[in-house]
């Protein structure tokens, strides 16, 4: 994954104010941190950072260019999102090196169609893995062409892209492949005080 | 129909909740591949959660998983018709969930994503507010 040159602005005013303030100019509250240095209080371009993130996902590598032309290379650990709008609150960004290992949390993407009358569910929709920072894989990619009822696809039965090791459990299990319920089962799925009750406890 | 097991801890006839502010958790779908998501407050009973769940597992017939990711536990009380005010609060009437905007109510897993999202609709057409199909981000922290 290419890395995503973008401008970071020192940022002077903190708390609630502040904040509100950095995103009513179209930009979104960041803090850069990490490798011993002390916290950074930044500001980045609300429009490309959302465009990056939507392009490279979660895991894209940005290099932070800052008003006095230093160049930091870092990734986007914690994301807020306002649940309404879905608009980008506040970034927490973590400062990496070429060649470093991280760990990360690489999205599983499932390929393929399992057999009929089998129900999919995804137990880990994402996989971490230790990979070095400027080559971060964009996702994982899991095939369940054909896959039976019964069918257990874990972590250590995934191939992982070349130079990423597997941060979890080999046994943890990811996909799993159960016979499809019948409308009979949802049915009788309700809960079991079926009986007209009254709130009267 | 949905309600608490026990009787709650605290008061039998508690005031009523707070319908103020926005969901502070459960605003990602974390189950299945969609979801229904609040988008103003509402008190959503017992009943409502009932029947939006049939709405949606008559539509979908077999081969989906529904999860309901509310719950009712928060009693609301009336007071009899044409009774004079005073003698105390009314008897627990109904149990509701406090649902606040960016809450995820139900989530859903199927395979044809255009079978699911008419189930949903169905769904929404039950609860007593403005509601949204949401679809899982893949890899948001």
């Amino acid at each position: 994954m290419s890395e995503v040159r973008i401008s970071a602005e020192p940022r002077t005013e903190f708390g609630k104010g502040g904040a509100r303030r950095t995103r009513r100019a179209g930009k979104i509250p960041a803090v850069l941190y990490g490798h011993g240095e002390a916290p950074k209080h930044i500001a980045l371009p609300a429009l490309e950072f959302a465009a990056a993130i939507r392009r490279g996902g979660i895991n894209q590598l940005f290099s932070l260019e800052g008003a006095d032309g230093t160049k930091t290379l870092a990734l986007p650990k914690a994301l807020q999102r306002d649940p309404i709008k879905d608009t980008i609150d506040h970034v927490d960004l973590l400062i990496v090196k070429q060649g470093e290992k991280v760990t990360v949390e690489v999205p599983v993407h499932v390929t393929g169609t399992a057999a009929s009358g089998t129900l999919v569910s995804i137990e880990h929709t994402t996989l971490t893995l230790s990979a070095e920072a400027t080559h971060l894989p964009d996702s994982v990619e899991v095939s369940i062409e054909g896959a039976e009822a019964g069918t257990h696809i874990t972590a250590g039965q995934i191939t992982l892209p070349k130079g990423a090791e597997l941060g979890i459990d080999a046994d943890a299990l990811i996909v799993n492949v159960t016979a499809s319920p019948t409308a009979a089962d949802l049915e009788g799925e309700a809960p079991a005080e079926a009986a007209e009750a009254p709130a009267e406890a | 129909m949905l309600m608490p097991r026990k009787p709650p801890k605290g008061f039998r006839k508690p005031h009523k909740p707070s319908r103020s502010g926005a969901a502070k958790g459960g605003t990602r779908v974390v189950f299945g591949e969609f979801g229904i998501q609040a988008l103003e407050p509402a008190y959503v009973t017992n009943r409502q959660i009932e029947s939006a769940r049939i709405a949606m597992t008559r539509h979908i017939k077999r081969g989906g998983k529904v999860w309901i990711t509310i719950f009712p536990d928060q009693a609301i009380t009336k007071k009899p018709a044409e009774t004079r005010m005073g003698s105390g609060k009314g008897s627990p009437e109904w149990w509701v969930a406090n649902v606040k905007p960016g809450r995820i109510l139900f989530e859903m897993a199927f395979p044809n994503e255009a079978i699911a999202r008419e189930a949903m609709r169905r769904a929404i057409h039950k609860l007593p507010m403005k509601c949204r199909i949401v679809k899982r981000e893949v890899g948001e922290a």
